[in-house]
């Protein structure tokens, strides 16, 4: 952990982002680099705030120049949320340096959400949702593994990380290294499987009921004695014609050489 | 109800260009005479197409879903909704999208302000006059305003008449016990009408008044008697007409669909079986362009509520005092079993019109394996000549498509309207659109067409034969002739001398169409093409030489063979899911599950092999009619070699490939041969005249076990009867 | 480097154990830690067995995955094995956590075709 905290003062000390630092001083003031689009008419949809993306933009141009070995992609999602997809070893500097920078201090771990897309060679994601309250701004920061690479756990960064890693482990089974205290949270003890997993079916796959011979509660597995609903909510019609053209949900910020 | 996605739609469009070409024929005959395309641009996407294409064919062609509806696919042009209003650049006015051919170099733009200003006033006005009764409607859910309103409509309202003083209310109408309306909700896109005299051939539909006093109806009261008046509920975008049976029954967001294949006539139309908490709650089509497009006649829809009546629910054994009554299965087994060891090879079978292929290679097997050959269909076919060794010989060769395509077709002993509605239907297309001439020989019956009637008696055909009747000229000298014979008349006792002459009748004919086949046999149940293909002996009269001990019954209710055929100590198995005639004689009862109940293959009339899927589960202790059979070759000792479906399947594959070979009609040939074996046939024609059993529309109804549990299709009877008394 | 490792294996990160003597180890230490276990939790909770028939289903719980060679996986089951054993020795599982290892109100399914016929309809 030492080790890291220095390269991290290392890395803020060399010369190249101290410029990044002074730049980043007035990240306040816009740069004003994008263009204004034109003003959002449609009463249906979400109005962003332009200021606060642009802001949001140049800092997040400006930690990927600070961390380029751990941060792979820089993006604005919906328009003003700034999201930075790291790799799965920089979970605790790029967390250390968020919080402890003087121009970020994302003190708050407001959340960690798990998401599973089995298609992808590194099925599942992990989002760590923090807040500056210094700042009043929330990032995000994503990484991703699959069930059998652990994660380093943000505990010693965080403390509230404690009880969201062992929600994550519970519901998902990515394993959290050098947590404190890795063990079920929301789960029966005894249960098999990670539920928020996709391949997890709906209903499970087992069932508990209270059997009056053995006097006790027994665990069978499921035999689902009326259909299970499933609702068909498709129209051979176009759903939302007016948001053909709707803007991109994600937008790629460009970061170093790529810039 | 029966709505496609814009994909689906476009590639039955690409599936058939046959069908474009028939719409677009009469919007220019002279487009069709040079076919260089024209390029028009859709959203500025440029697309070639034909000459005579109208805009909404053309921005389908990209990909680009214009809201209609009125327009149909299948049926005329109206152009009365006006919801298919695109801009045209340079039009002064934006156009029909539905009835406008495009003109070279179009740009058409169908997301411009305009165009959805335009939409927005459409649904605005029938809106305007449409009641707000969604939640308590029937196509709540599935109902192409709701969506379009919702898609294309205005997201404000100008609504403010909150007394409700204006809007327009009209009367519903009586159409008979199928459809049930709702006539305020009509929004006169006149789809039902143009179904009504363009496809059944039924004239009554019509509108009356003008302007905001315009209605749809039948002028006088009257049912809408037609055999193919359902899918009119499925073209209806609103809920003005919808299904009565269905009514207040389920959501369509709540129900799961099953694809699945009609089994209560011999064409096999696809369907879509929906179900709910483990019941059938409707019966849908699904499209098939090759058969039944995407129509389905009445008793296939609507006589599933006899799925739930005068079921088999569990095994049964009749007692010393004669009565029928409740056992395990493992009881019932057992005593079956052991009448079939102690019959030995003494033992018979007949399959119904419902029985599926596999039930029929189990039941194949499993005589086989104790020695007998006894294996029969309830419905007979001529035995002489080739017999049912060729399949030409029993197959409607050229295929229900093929039907429209003839320029004359003659038919003999067959009411297809009845046996067959949509090889009718086709028929009727190729009348309407095709110049299609029909001739029939047999009883006179209204097939909703005009066509020659050559009289009932088989001498005709015997004249036709010689070449010595007027129609003969014109049967030798059509490009495309077809010759339907009704499987009915081949049952007759002189059916193999008919089927022979009919075979000399077509060999000579000259049809100018290479792989045209002339000769086709129309067939009134769906287990008889699998069944002569698998081996099965038409007819029951072996049954009556042999005098079984045993008789295995799979679900033959026609009352063909009485108790009395068998010796004193003979033993009647039923297996089948209904208590129809079979089950009343019967010794044992075995309950199998229907058609909707079970995975299972059907080859229909044209010899396309098919298969259903499970919608719901049997209802009792009723099981998979083949899974009885191998249960039963265990406890007899002779195991059958196929635990699964899988397996049985693969059994299938060794006893025919093509019964396998789902979707796919395996052609049929040897048609010389089949003539040139039949000239050994020694029986003549003798002069009792043709005669088939469906002549009115009041027979069509109730035919097999299923609909003849069915309280629907009792209703529809009841109802045509009473038609035919009033005075319209 | 990476190019290297690319082509031949792909390199993953251990969970615990660098090695397969390390994770047989560790499969060990956990049978041991519950071997020992075993007589207080058959005196702690209320159940209907005796130690030993706690011992053949603890053998019968790790053979289940006698096969597995991967040592991640390995050491996945070991750590959920650990789990499950903290949570048995600190008594917050109960009777009815216990008693379904052994399955007791399970009713084995038929395999052939005959009886699967008799009882249900598959």
């Amino acid at each position: 952990m030492a080790s890291i905290l220095r390269q991290i003062t290392k890395t803020i000390r060399s010369p190249t982002v101290q410029n990044g630092v002074v730049s980043s001083v007035t990240r306040l003031q816009s740069t004003a680099a994008d263009k204004v689009p034109p003003a959002e008419t449609r009463p249906t949809v979400r109005k962003f705030d332009f200021i606060a993306r642009s802001q949001l933009t140049d800092f997040g141009k400006y930690v990927a120049d600070c961390l380029p070995k751990y941060i792979q992609r820089v993006q604005i999602t919906a328009g003003d949320e700034l999201e930075l997809l790291i790799v799965p070893e920089g979970v605790v500097p790029v967390l250390q340096f968020l919080k402890d920078h003087h121009n970020s201090q994302f003190t708050n771990l407001t959340d960690i959400a798990g998401m599973d897309v089995p298609s992808r060679p590194y099925r599942f994601e992990v989002i760590y949702n923090i807040l500056s309250v210094r700042f009043n701004s929330r990032i995000r920061v994503k990484t991703y593994t699959d069930e059998l690479t652990p994660i380093d756990s943000c505990n010693e960064v965080h403390k509230a990380a404690n009880w969201y890693e062992r929600e994550i482990w519970d519901m998902y089974g990515v394993f959290f290294a050098n947590h404190p205290d890795l063990r079920r949270i929301l789960t029966d003890y005894g249960f098999e499987g990670h539920p928020f997993r996709k391949d997890f079916p709906l209903s499970g796959y087992v069932e508990v009921r209270y059997d009056d011979e053995k006097k006790r509660v027994v665990i069978e597995p499921l035999e689902l004695a009326q259909e299970f609903r499933r609702f068909e909510l498709s129209a051979p019609w176009e759903q939302f014609p007016k948001f053909r053209n709707a803007p991109p949900a994600i937008e790629e910020v460009k970061t170093g050489d790529k810039q | 109800m029966l709505r496609q996605s814009l994909t689906k739609v476009l590639n039955g469009a690409q599936l058939s260009p046959k069908h474009i070409a028939l719409i677009t024929r009469s919007a220019s005959d002279q487009a069709a005479k040079k076919p260089e395309k024209i390029e028009v641009f859709i959203d500025d996407i440029p697309v070639q197409v034909e000459p005579g294409t109208t805009v909404l064919q053309a921005a389908a062609l990209v990909g680009v879903e214009i809201p209609r509806f009125c327009y149909h696919e299948r049926l005329a042009v109206a152009g009365n909704c006006r919801m298919c209003l695109v801009e045209v650049e340079k039009s002064p006015k934006p156009v029909a999208a539905c009835a406008m051919p495009v003109m070279k170099g179009w740009r058409i733009k169908t997301d411009s302000e305009l165009t959805k200003k335009a939409r927005e006033g459409i649904m605005e006005f029938l809106l305007v006059n449409h009641p707000l009764d969604c939640p308590i409607c029937d196509q709540g859910g599935e109902c192409d305003l709701q969506d379009q309103s919702m898609a294309f409509g205005s997201d404000r309202s100008r609504f403010t008449d909150i007394d409700h003083s204006g809007k327009r209310a009209v009367e519903d109408k009586d159409i008979g016990p199928l459809i049930k309306t709702i006539m305020t909700r009509c929004i006169h896109c006149t789809r039902c009408i143009r179904f009504a005299s363009e496809v059944a051939g039924v004239d009554d539909l019509g509108t009356t008044g003008r302007g905001n006093d315009m209605q749809v109806g039948t002028y006088v009261e009257k049912m809408f008697l037609s055999e193919l008046s359902g899918n009119i509920i499925d073209l209806c975008p609103v809920g003005a007409l919808t299904s009565k049976p269905y009514s207040f029954t389920a959501r369509p967001w709540e129900i799961r669909k099953i694809d699945s294949i009609d089994v209560l006539d011999a064409v096999g139309s696809n369907i879509v079986v929906s179900t709910r908490t483990g019941e059938v709650m409707r019966i849908m089509p699904r499209v098939n362009e090759e058969i039944n497009e995407e129509w389905l006649p009445d008793k296939s829809r609507f006589s599933y509520d006899g799925l739930k009546r005068q079921r088999l629910v569990t095994p049964m054994l009749r007692d010393s005092k004669g009565e029928l009554k409740p056992v395990d299965w493992e009881v019932a087994l057992l005593t079956v079993a052991k009448q079939i060891k102690n019959a030995g090879s003494s033992i018979g079978a007949i399959a119904g019109g419902l029985a599926d292929a596999e039930v029929l290679v189990a039941v194949k097997d499993l005589l086989n394996r104790v020695g007998s050959e006894a294996l029969c269909t309830e419905h007979t076919f001529p035995l002489d000549g080739s017999g049912t060794d060729l399949r030409s010989s029993y197959l409607l060769n050229n295929k229900i498509a093929g039907a429209e395509e003839a320029d004359f077709v003659l038919l003999i002993g067959t009411n297809p309207r009845l046996e067959a509605p949509l090889l009718n239907s086709r028929l009727r297309k190729g009348y309407v659109h095709n110049e299609l001439d029909v001739a029939l020989i047999g009883p006179k019956v209204d097939l909703r067409y005009k066509y020659a009637h050559l009289g009932d008696s088989p001498s005709i055909l015997q004249q036709l034969v010689s070449g010595q009747h007027e129609v003969s000229k014109k049967l030798k000298s059509a490009k495309k002739p077809l010759i339907i014979v009704g499987s009915e008349v081949l049952e007759r006792v002189d059916g193999g001398a008919i089927l022979s002459a009919v075979q000399k009748l077509s060999a000579s004919t000259s049809p100018e169409v290479e792989n045209w086949k002339v000769l086709n046999v129309l067939h009134k149940v769906a287990s008889q093409v699998a069944a002569l293909d698998i081996g099965y002996t038409p007819g029951v009269d072996k049954i009556r030489e042999l005098n079984p001990k045993v008789l295995l019954l799979l679900g033959a209710d026609e009352a063909s063979i009485e108790k009395s055929d068998l010796p004193n100590d003979g033993f009647i198995i039923y297996l089948g899911h209904h208590g129809d005639h079979g089950a009343a004689v019967a010794d044992a009862i075995l309950p199998g599950a229907a058609y909707t109940e079970k995975q299972a293959t059907y080859v229909n009339t044209e010899g396309r092999a098919q298969q259903t899927l499970v919608a719901v589960s049997p209802p009792g202790r009723a099981r998979e009619d083949w899974k009885i059979i191998r249960a039963l070759s265990e406890i007899v000792g002779a195991t059958l070699p196929y635990d699964n479906l899988n397996e049985i399947r693969d059994r299938l594959d060794e006893v025919a490939p093509h019964l396998t070979r789902y979707g796919a009609a395996e052609n049929a040939n040897f048609f010389k041969q089949a003539e040139a074996l039949s000239k050994s046939i020694k029986t003549q024609i003798d002069n009792t005249p043709f005669d088939v059993k469906l002549k009115e529309l009041q027979d069509y109804y109730m035919t097999d076990s299923i609909s003849r549990a069915s309280p629907t299709m009792a209703k529809c009877v009841q109802a045509v009867l009473k038609q035919k008394q009033s005075k319209y | 480097m990476a190019q290297v490792a690319r082509d031949g294996l792909k390199q993953v990160r251990p969970i615990l154990s660098l090695d397969r003597d390390e994770a047989r180890k560790r499969v060990l230490n956990l049978y041991k830690a519950w071997y020992r276990q075993l007589p207080y939790i058959v005196r702690q909770y209320d159940i209907p067995k005796n130690v030993n028939d706690c011992r053949n289903k603890l053998r019968e719980e790790f053979t289940k995955h006698k096969d597995i060679r991967d040592i991640r996986i390995i050491d996945m089951l070991v750590i959920k094995g650990q789990m499950e054993l903290k949570e048995t020795v600190n008594i917050w599982k109960q009777k009815g956590h216990i008693m379904s290892y052994f399955k007791e109100t399970i009713e084995p399914k038929p395999t052939d075709f005959l009886s699967k016929f008799l009882t249900s309809k598959d």
